[in-house]
């Protein structure tokens, strides 16, 4: 599954939001995602891609941005796996 | 008595009968048991036990799918009942009052058992080596008030009360004493709790206290006062009071549903589970002396009435002590014997149920009572019908729990001073 479409399911399920108007430009704060859902968004991203996010890992300010992170932290993962 | 009078303006329930609380009332007085028989179907082995379980509860109906996914079934029921409470005291649930002399008073034995107990299975039953960053502001034993302070806008104090099964009962009477003292203009009490945990069942069952009972016989399984009581049936649920400053009520125009005219509370400090009789009595007094009236007062006593063989004969005994010749008259019921007994929610429950008696004038049985116990003879037993129109105007409601801790609420119906 790719990273949007989790990002979508998760918000769809947690806060109703509709998943067509979760687009990367969306900001965080137009979503009304606080400090505490993200770190929940944060918690399903590491568990579906079996990544784990560093801790001084900037905060996304947008979707598209944590979509980012988390293709880094799959890139880093793989690479890991190979060494 | 002395300070700010206070009022009883809004009442909400959660419940096997729905969320109507004059409806729910109305089911009591018919003495319509909700106890079934449930099991909690977990591993190692399945649990069960007659149970108070509200099947029909839909959190996310009552709350919404944001709130509901981000907070414990009790809190979800805490939050469900205070909505009601609030609508029915007149204001509507959009209406953040953001007031600093309106806060909460909440009663909870269990908090948020059922995430930590998730928690746990998760880890130690299904190898998962870490949990949702959620999990701690789920499970705060304050979850509870710190929602409803947020949701409702209640800006005075934020507080939660664990007293066993008076946790209620004291959240209800320490918001009433904000407002006699002038620290608060309104309260929202009450208590909530989800004791159909698998652990929390196991735990009760393991000290032979839950009452026996199977599919056919578990709707009569809890039995106050009887010779064949075995024990008290849990239950899950909430229910909330909305207290008022007496004028501030009037002043907005508020239906006043009954008055709470006093609180006491102290210790048995004697033992954990055997109640004692100078401890009751002592309680009764203590709300009496607060509300400056006296034993002869008393039209109606809603017992703690937990049909514990040990702990039913000990309550007859203290209204006999307190009540003397004049006891064998005083109307008495037990209406755990049908919504159960709902842990630190118990006490807002039963504080519902009697508020509403007296506005009604109509006092519900005990359900289950055709024969009463020898040790628990000496009062008046209300059995079969509801004792309608006897003109009750004072009314007390109990809670004895573990520990000792007792708290009892003094009711009286509204009047004009």
């Amino acid at each position: 599954m790719d990273i949007l479409t989790v990002i979508r399911d998760f918000l769809h399920d947690r806060l109703e939001i509709d998943p067509a108007t979760i687009q990367p430009e969306t900001t965080l704060a137009e979503l009304q995602i606080d400090s505490l859902m993200l770190v929940e968004l944060i918690f399903e991203c590491e568990d579906k891609f079996h990544v784990t996010f560093e801790r001084d890992t900037p905060a996304p300010k947008n979707i598209g941005e944590l979509v980012v992170i988390v293709e880094e932290f799959i890139a880093e993962s793989k690479k890991t796996e190979q060494t | 008595m002395t300070g700010h009078r206070v009022a009883v303006t809004g009442l909400g329930v959660v419940s096997p009968a729905g969320q109507d609380s004059r409806h729910f009332f109305g089911r009591l007085l018919e003495g319509e048991s909700f106890v079934r028989l449930f099991t909690a179907d977990e591993p190692p082995k399945p649990v069960t036990q007659p149970a108070i379980h509200c099947t029909a509860f839909n959190a996310d109906a009552a709350l919404g799918r944001t709130l509901a996914s981000s907070t414990d079934r009790s809190v979800q029921m805490a939050l469900a009942s205070c909505f009601d409470a609030w609508k029915d005291a007149g204001f509507e649930r959009s209406q953040r009052v953001g007031n600093p002399d309106y806060g909460v008073s909440w009663g909870s034995a269990l908090g948020s058992t059922s995430t930590w107990e998730r928690g746990y299975r998760e880890m130690w039953q299904n190898g998962r080596d870490r949990l949702p960053p959620l999990s701690v502001v789920l499970g705060m034993s304050n979850a509870a008030a710190s929602h409803i302070s947020i949701q409702l806008g209640l800006g005075n104090a934020s507080l939660t009360y664990v007293a066993a099964c008076a946790s209620a009962a004291a959240a209800i009477g320490e918001g009433y004493k904000r407002i006699r003292n002038g620290e608060a203009k309104l309260m929202v009490t009450g208590g909530s709790d989800v004791p159909l945990a698998y652990a929390v069942m196991k735990a009760w069952e393991a000290l032979r206290v839950v009452a026996l009972g199977d599919a056919d016989s578990a709707s009569a399984a809890c039995r106050p006062f009887h010779p064949d009581r075995s024990g008290l049936v849990l239950g899950e649920g909430a229910a909330t009071l909305i207290l008022e400053e007496w004028e501030h009520a009037e002043t907005r125009g508020a239906t006043i549903l009954a008055e709470l005219v006093g609180y006491g509370t102290c210790s048995d400090h004697s033992h954990l589970v055997r109640p004692d009789r100078d401890g009751q009595v002592r309680a009764m007094r203590l709300a009496l002396e607060d509300a400056g009236l006296t034993p002869d007062d008393v039209d109606y006593v809603n017992a703690h009435g937990t049909a514990i063989i040990e702990g039913d004969a000990i309550e007859i005994d203290s209204l006999r002590t307190l009540f003397g010749e004049r006891a064998s008259q005083l109307p008495v019921s037990a209406t755990k014997s049908m919504h159960g007994h709902l842990m630190g929610a118990a006490g807002a429950i039963e504080a519902l149920t009697t508020v509403l008696a007296l506005h009604h004038d109509a006092l519900p049985p005990t359900a289950n009572l055709d024969t009463i116990d020898a040790s628990c003879e000496g009062v008046r037993h209300i059995v079969g019908a509801p004792l309608r129109n006897t003109g009750a105007r004072v009314a007390l409601s109990n809670s004895f729990a573990f520990g000792g801790c007792n708290a009892v609420l003094a009711f009286r119906k509204a009047e004009a001073a």
